[in-house]
C-alpha cells in the first residue's frame, strides 16, 4: 500500500481558541494525528474566525497551530453574502432551487480562490488532500484544484444541501471519502454514486480518562435532585425545544423531581412550567463538564441532524447512558452499537425509557459503562489514528 | 445519578431489547388510555418534523389529531378563589362567559365540524392507501416467491 506522505487538510476554518466547531475540530484533530504519525501535514483554511459573515480578520500566511503548519488564505472579497444568505435560508427551508440559483449559492459561497491557487500549484507535491464540510465554497474548490485525487470528509446530514445538483457533482469527483460514522457512509451511499471508491469510516478520538467525580457539578451548582444533561447548540435543528417540551411534560405528568441541565451556547425558550428546574449553566470548561456529565442520569440528545455524536461519546466516557431521539441514525446507531443508551420516538417512550432509567439504577451503571468500553475500544486516538492512516494511504 | 458503584466491564445488556420491552409497554399503556392526555398532545409538536421519515409516524400524527380535534365549548364550574364579594364575581364571570359563548359558539361549532371532517378525510385517505400497499406488497411477495429472489427487506428504526 502507498504512503500519502505529503498530506493537505483543508477546511474553511481551523478550531482555535474561542473559533470552535464539530467539523472543524474534527478536521483539524485528524490532522494533529496524521502529523504524530510522521506525516508531512499542512492545514490550509481561510483568514476567516466568524462563521456568518466570514470576515478576513486573521491574517493570511503561514504559522503553527498544535504542532501543525497552517497556511490561511483570505475568503474572496468579491461574493454577494447577502444573495448567498438568501438562497441558504430558502434552502433551509425545504425550497428547491433552480440550477441556475444552485450555481449563484456555490459561487457565493465561502471561496477561496488564494487557497485554490496555492493547491493547484502544489498539487505535484502533495500525496493526499482531505477536504471537508461538503457544503462549503473552498473543498468545492480544493477537490477542482487537486483533480480525481482529492478525498472528501463530508460530515453529511440528511438535509436539504444534501439533495443538490452540485453536491452530487462534488461526490463525483471525489477519489475517496472519509465518513465519520456507518449511518452516515449509508445515507451517502444512498443519495450518491460512490462505487468503486474508497469509503472508510474514521470518526474522532476521545481521550481516555477516569469517569469524573459524580457529585461535584451537582453540589458547586447547588442542584438536589437528580437530572438529565444536554450539551451542545441549543437550535431547532439540535432538537433542544423538543427535549425542552418533554421535560416540562414529563415533570408535569408524573410530578417527579427532576432538573435538567443545558450546556452550550444558543438561547432557549424554557416552558414556564420547567422553569427554576432547567440549569442553563452556558459555556463549560473540559472538567466540569465531565463532572456535570458524570453526575446526570442520562445523557439526552434530540437532534435527527448528526454525522457524529461527539458529545454522545463524551457522556459515555464518563459512565452516564444515553436517551436519544430514533430518528438521528447516527445517534440511535451508536447507542444500539454500544448498548450505552436506548432512542426514542415519541413522548410516551422518551417518559418510559427515562423512568426506566431514573428507577433503575443497575441498568443506568450498566448502560454507562457498555458506552464507556464502546468509546475506549473504538474511539481511542490508537484505533481512529489506525483508520485515518488507512484511509490516506489507500 | 451514576454514584460510586460505577464498575468496568458490566455487560449483558442489551438495549434493543430494553428499547422493544418499553416500546410494547408503552403501546399497552396507550391502549388503556394513559397517554390521552392535552399535554402529550402539547409536546409532540416539535416531534412532527422528526419523525417524518418514520413508519410509526403517520399512528403518532393520528392520535395526536384525534385527541386535540375537538374545541371544547361546553360549560365549565366557574369559581372564585377570593372570598371577599365572592357570590358577586362569581355571577359576573358566568354573566361574561354566557355572552363570550352565545357570540362564539357558532364559529366554534363550525370550527369543530370542520376538524372532524378533516380528520376523518385523513384517516379513511390513510386505511385505503394501507389496504392498497397492503395488497400490493403481497403481490410482491409472490411474485418473489414464484421467481425465487429475495425478498427486500424495508429499512427498520
Amino acid at each position: 500500500m502507498p504512503t500519502a506522505h505529503r498530506v493537505a487538510f483543508v477546511c474553511p476554518r481551523i478550531a482555535e481558541g474561542t473559533t470552535v466547531g464539530g467539523a472543524e475540530t474534527l478536521i483539524k484533530a485528524l490532522a494533529v494525528q496524521a502529523k504524530s504519525a510522521g506525516r508531512d501535514v499542512v492545514f490550509l483554511t481561510t483568514c476567516a474566525r466568524n462563521h456568518v459573515t466570514w470576515a478576513n480578520e486573521l491574517p493570511p500566511g503561514e504559522r503553527l497551530v498544535d504542532g501543525i503548519k497552517v497556511i490561511a488564505f483570505p475568503v474572496n472579497a468579491d461574493r454577494d453574502a447577502s444573495l448567498f444568505l438568501r438562497l441558504q435560508d430558502r434552502l433551509g427551508r425545504g425550497r428547491r432551487l433552480s440550477q441556475r440559483e444552485e450555481d449563484a449559492w456555490l459561487r457565493n459561497n465561502v471561496r477561496s480562490d488564494a487557497l485554490s491557487a496555492y493547491l493547484a500549484a502544489n498539487s505535484d507535491s502533495l500525496d493526499c488532500v482531505v477536504a471537508g464540510p461538503y457544503l462549503f465554497g473552498v473543498v468545492h474548490q480544493a477537490v477542482d484544484a487537486f483533480p480525481g485525487r482529492a478525498t472528501v470528509l463530508p460530515c453529511l446530514h440528511d438535509e436539504p444541501f444534501a439533495h443538490m445538483r452540485v453536491a452530487r457533482e462534488l461526490f463525483g469527483k471525489a477519489r475517496g471519502f472519509i465518513f465519520n460514522s456507518e449511518p452516515e457512509r449509508d445515507l451517502a451511499a444512498g443519495l450518491f454514486d460512490m462505487a468503486a471508491r474508497p469509503q472508510d469510516v474514521v470518526g474522532i478520538g476521545i481521550d481516555p480518562r477516569p469517569p469524573a467525580d459524580p457529585a461535584a457539578f451537582a453540589a458547586r451548582r447547588g442542584i438536589t435532585t437528580p437530572y438529565v444533561i444536554y450539551s451542545g447548540r441549543r437550535e431547532p435543528l439540535k432538537g433542544t425545544p423538543l427535549l425542552l417540551d418533554y421535560f416540562a411534560t414529563y415533570r408535569r405528568r408524573t410530578g417527579r423531581e427532576l432538573a435538567m441541565v443545558l450546556t452550550g451556547s444558543g438561547a432557549v425558550d424554557i416552558p414556564g412550567s420547567a422553569k427554576g428546574s432547567v440549569h442553563d449553566v452556558g459555556f463549560l470548561g473540559e472538567a466540569e463538564k465531565n463532572e456535570a456529565m458524570a453526575g446526570a442520569v442520562a445523557f439526552c440528545h434530540a437532534s435527527v441532524n448528526e454525522s457524529l455524536g461527539i458529545v454522545l461519546l463524551e457522556a459515555w466516557i464518563n459512565g452516564t447512558p444515553a436517551l436519544v431521539h430514533a430518528g438521528g441514525a447516527v445517534l440511535r446507531h451508536q447507542c444500539r452499537a454500544s448498548n450505552g443508551g436506548m432512542w426514542f420516538r415519541n413522548y410516551p417512550e422518551f417518559e418510559a425509557m427515562l423512568a426506566r432509567l431514573l428507577d433503575d439504577r443497575a441498568l443506568r451503571n450498566a448502560m454507562g459503562t457498555a458506552g464507556r468500553n464502546y468509546v475506549l475500544s473504538k474511539y481511542s486516538w490508537s484505533a481512529v489514528r489506525e483508520r485515518l492512516l488507512a484511509a490516506l494511504d489507500r | 445519578m451514576n454514584g460510586a458503584d460505577f464498575t468496568l466491564g458490566a455487560d449483558g445488556v442489551d438495549a434493543a431489547r430494553i428499547v422493544e420491552e418499553i416500546r410494547q409497554a408503552v403501546e399497552r399503556k396507550r391502549a388503556q388510555g394513559l397517554y390521552s392526555d392535552p399535554a402529550v398532545v402539547r409536546a409532540e409538536r416539535w416531534n412532527m418534523a422528526a419523525m417524518q421519515d418514520d413508519d410509526a409516524f403517520l399512528d403518532a400524527y393520528l392520535e395526536s389529531l384525534r385527541e386535540s380535534v375537538v374545541v371544547d365549548i361546553n360549560d365549565f364550574d366557574i369559581v372564585e378563589r377570593r372570598t371577599a364579594m365572592a357570590p358577586l364575581l362569581r355571577r359576573l364571570k358566568r354573566t361574561i362567559w354566557e355572552l363570550l359563548k352565545f357570540y362564539t359558539y357558532r364559529l366554534w361549532s363550525q370550527q369543530n365540524t370542520v376538524n372532524g371532517l378533516l380528520l376523518a378525510g385523513i384517516e379513511n385517505s390513510e386505511r385505503a392507501s394501507r389496504r392498497r400497499i397492503a395488497a400490493l406488497e403481497a403481490r410482491v411477495a409472490a411474485l418473489e416467491a414464484r421467481n425465487g429472489t429475495t425478498p427486500c427487506q424495508p429499512p427498520t428504526a
